[in-house]
C-alpha cells in the first residue's frame, strides 16, 4: 500500500467496497421464481413419508426416481436426518412432503428448500373445508395431518401430485395427468370398498381405539367412532386420566378390540388393555395398524393401497 | 446446492466458539454449565410465548437467551455470595429454573408444545437450507451468522481481557491481591457462556454443544499447560472432531451431530492413553523402560 502515494481515504474506500458488495449481491438475487425441469429424466424426487412417495411414484412412472426419507416404522414427527438424507435433499430436483405439520419442525426447512427448488406440500393443497381441526396449538386451531386415511381425500392428493409434476415438467404434462387420473380411479374404488367393509361391523361395535388420534379422517369417511389415547402429535404424552377415560368407555360399551400402530410403542395401548382386564373385561389387541408410516418397501403393505387394505381388514376382522 | 460445506463450517464455528469458553469452564470446574443451561431455558421459552403469543424462532431465541444469561449470573452469584461449591450452585439454579418452567407450562400453556426439542434446538443437517433473506437476497445460513457473532464476541472478550481472565481462572486469590476484580471477569465469562450455548443450541441442537464445550478443552489440557496453547488446541481439536465426525456420518449414513460428538470422545480417549506427558500407556511404557534400565 505504501507504493501508492495517494490511496483513497479510509471512509471513501469503505463506501466503495460497500457499493461493490451491493452490486455483486444484486446480481445473485433470488426471488420467487418458476421452476422448470431442465435435464435428463428421470427427475430425482425426494419424498418425506412413504404415502407421499407412493403417490409421486405412481403419477411419475418411469419419468421420476423417488426416494423416501422416512423408512417404514419411523415417526415423521420425530424424524432425525442422517448424512445420507441431507445428500438426497441436496441432489434432488424436486421435493414432495405431506405438510400440515406432519413432519414436525422439518416443515419449516422443507418450506425454505422451496427457495431453490420446487418443494411441494401435497396435503396442504387440499381444500381447507375438507380438513379436520383438532384442539388448539399456539393460539390457532391445529389441523389433523393424517389425510390419507380418507381415500377420497388421498385421491385429490394424487391429482395434486400430477398437477405439480406437470407444472415442473410441461413437455410430459399429459402423461402425468393421465397416470394421475388412472391412480385416482384405483383409490376411489378402494374408498368404496372400505365403506362396504366397515358397514359389515354392527353399528354399536364400530369404535376404533388406537394409541394416538390419527384416525379422525378414517372415522369421518367410513362412519366409525374414533378414540385415541394421545393427542394428534406423537410428542404429547398420555396421562393416567386418558387411560381411565378410555377404560370406562371400553368396559361400558363392551368393545372387543384395541389396535396398536406401527410407528408408536405398544406400551401405551397395553396399559389400557391391562386396565380393562383389571375391571374384568377382556379386550384383545386387534392387530397392528399403519398410521404415520407404511410397511416395508417390497411388501404389499409398502404401497398405499396395500397399507390401506391391511388396516381396513384388520379393523373389520377384529371388531366384527 | 451443497450442504457439506455449510455443515462443516457451522460445526467448526461451534467447535471454536464453544472451545474458547469451554476451556475457562473446565478450569473453573463448571463444565456442565452448557448442560445446565439446556434445561434452564424452559421458563424463557414459556415467558417468550406468553408475552408474544407465538412460538416464532426469534422469540424463542430471545427468551432462551435471557434466561440463559440469568442462569449463568445466578450460578455465579450463589457460588460467590453463599460460599456454595460451583457444581452445587449450578445444580441448584438450573433445577429451580427448570422446575419453574414446568410449572409455568402446566399453568399457562397446557396444550402447547414448548419442549426445547421442538421449539429451540436446531438440526445441523439442515443448516444450509435455513438461510437469511435480506429482501430478495440470500445471505447464507442463519446459523453461520448467529455463531459467527457469538465467536466474535468471545474472541473480543478473550483478546481484550486475556491477562485478567488467565489470572482469575488459575489463581483467583492472587488476582484479588493484585487488585483485579475477579467478580467482574467471572460474570463476563458466564454471560459469554450463556450467549454461546443458546446461539449454538438454536443452530445445531444440544448434544453437539454440550460435547464441544467439554471434550476438546479437556483433551487439550492433557496435552499442554499453557492457557494460550489450550485455547488454540481446544479449537483445533474441536474442528478435527467435526471433520472426522462428518466423515463418519457419511460413511455410516448416520446422525451428523451424534457422529461429531463421538469423534470428539474418541480423540479424548486416544489422548488420555497416548498423551506424551500424561497418557496412561505412555507413562506405563516409560516406567517399564526405566525399570529395564535399572536392571
Amino acid at each position: 500500500m505504501s507504493r501508492e502515494p495517494r490511496s483513497p481515504k479510509p471512509l471513501s474506500r469503505l463506501a466503495l467496497s460497500v457499493a461493490c458488495v451491493v452490486i455483486l449481491l444484486a446480481g445473485t438475487g433470488v426471488g420467487a421464481r418458476e421452476f422448470k425441469f431442465q435435464g435428463e429424466h428421470p427427475i430425482q424426487v425426494v419424498a418425506t413419508v412413504g404415502m407421499v412417495a407412493d403417490a409421486v411414484r405412481n403419477v411419475g412412472g418411469g419419468l421420476v426416481q423417488v426416494e423416501a426419507l422416512m423408512a417404514s416404522g419411523v415417526d415423521p414427527h420425530l424424524f432425525k436426518p442422517s448424512q445420507g438424507d441431507v445428500r438426497a435433499l441436496d441432489s434432488a430436483d424436486m421435493v414432495f412432503y405431506s405438510g400440515l405439520h406432519l413432519e414436525g419442525k422439518m416443515v419449516e426447512i422443507l418450506e425454505k428448500i422451496g427457495r431453490s427448488k420446487p418443494s411441494i406440500a401435497l396435503a396442504q393443497r387440499l381444500p381447507e373445508d375438507l380438513l379436520i381441526r383438532v384442539g388448539e396449538e399456539g393460539g390457532e386451531l391445529a389441523v389433523d395431518p393424517h389425510v390419507w386415511f380418507d381415500a377420497s381425500l388421498w385421491a385429490l392428493v394424487v391429482e395434486a401430485a400430477g398437477g405439480a409434476l406437470a407444472e415442473f415438467d410441461p413437455p410430459h404434462a399429459s402423461e402425468y395427468q393421465g397416470r394421475a387420473s388412472k391412480y385416482r380411479e384405483e383409490i376411489l374404488e378402494l374408498h368404496d370398498w372400505a365403506k362396504e367393509r366397515i358397514a359389515e361391523i354392527p353399528k354399536e361395535q364400530r369404535v376404533l381405539i388406537t394409541a394416538h388420534d390419527a384416525f379422525h379422517y378414517f372415522g369421518r369417511a367410513y362412519e366409525i367412532e374414533v378414540m385415541g389415547l394421545q393427542g394428534v402429535s406423537t410428542a404429547a404424552e398420555f396421562g393416567l386420566n386418558d387411560v381411565n377415560r378410555l377404560v370406562d368407555t371400553i368396559v361400558g360399551r363392551g368393545i372387543k378390540a384395541l389396535f396398536v400402530e406401527s410407528s408408536i410403542p405398544r406400551r401405551s395401548i397395553e396399559a389400557v388393555q391391562e386396565g380393562c382386564q383389571a375391571r374384568g373385561h377382556k379386550v384383545i389387541i386387534g392387530g397392528t395398524l399403519f398410521s404415520d408410516a407404511m410397511g416395508e418397501e417390497g411388501t404389499p403393505e409398502g404401497t398405499y393401497p396395500g397399507m390401506f387394505r391391511h388396516n381396513v381388514n384388520a379393523i373389520v376382522g377384529a371388531l366384527k | 446446492m451443497n450442504s457439506s460445506f455449510w455443515i462443516l463450517l457451522t460445526a467448526c464455528l461451534v467447535a471454536v466458539t464453544c472451545g474458547l469458553v469451554g476451556t475457562f469452564l473446565v478450569l473453573r470446574r463448571m463444565v456442565l454449565m452448557g448442560d445446565a443451561i439446556s434445561h434452564a431455558v424452559l421458563p424463557g421459552l414459556v415467558g417468550g410465548f406468553l408475552l408474544s403469543g407465538s412460538r416464532d424462532p426469534l422469540v424463542m431465541l430471545l427468551g432462551a437467551g435471557a434466561v440463559g444469561v440469568l442462569t449463568a449470573w445466578l450460578t455465579e452469584w450463589v457460588h460467590r455470595s453463599g460460599r456454595v461449591d460451583t457444581g452445587a450452585s449450578m445444580g441448584v439454579v438450573f433445577t429451580f429454573l427448570f422446575a419453574l418452567g414446568v410449572i409455568l407450562v402446566s399453568a399457562f400453556a397446557g396444550q402447547i408444545d414448548l419442549d426445547p426439542d421442538c421449539v429451540l434446538y436446531g438440526e445441523i443437517a439442515y443448516v444450509a437450507y435455513d438461510t437469511v433473506l435480506w429482501g430478495e437476497r440470500d445471505l447464507g445460513p442463519r446459523a453461520v451468522w448467529l455463531l459467527g457473532g457469538a465467536l466474535l464476541f468471545n474472541l473480543f472478550l478473550i483478546v481484550a481481557f486475556y491477562k485478567q481472565l488467565k489470572i482469575c481462572a488459575f489463581d483467583p486469590e492472587l488476582a484479588e491481591s493484585l487488585g483485579i476484580r475477579t467478580a467482574t471477569y467471572h460474570y463476563l465469562l458466564m454471560i459469554a457462556t450463556a450467549i454461546t450455548t443458546v446461539a449454538a443450541f438454536e443452530s445445531v441442537g444440544a448434544i453437539l454443544v454440550v460435547a464441544m464445550l467439554v471434550v476438546p478443552p479437556a483433551t487439550a489440557l492433557l496435552l499442554t499447560q499453557r492457557l494460550s496453547g489450550v485455547l488454540i488446541l481446544a479449537s483445533l481439536i474441536g474442528c478435527l472432531s467435526a471433520g472426522l465426525g462428518y466423515s463418519l456420518a457419511s460413511a455410516a449414513d448416520c446422525s451428523i451431530a451424534g457422529a461429531m460428538a463421538v469423534a470428539a470422545g474418541v480423540l479424548f480417549l486416544l489422548t488420555f492413553l497416548f498423551s506424551p506427558r500424561h497418557g496412561l500407556v505412555t507413562r506405563a511404557w516409560f516406567r517399564q523402560r526405566s525399570l529395564l534400565a535399572e536392571e
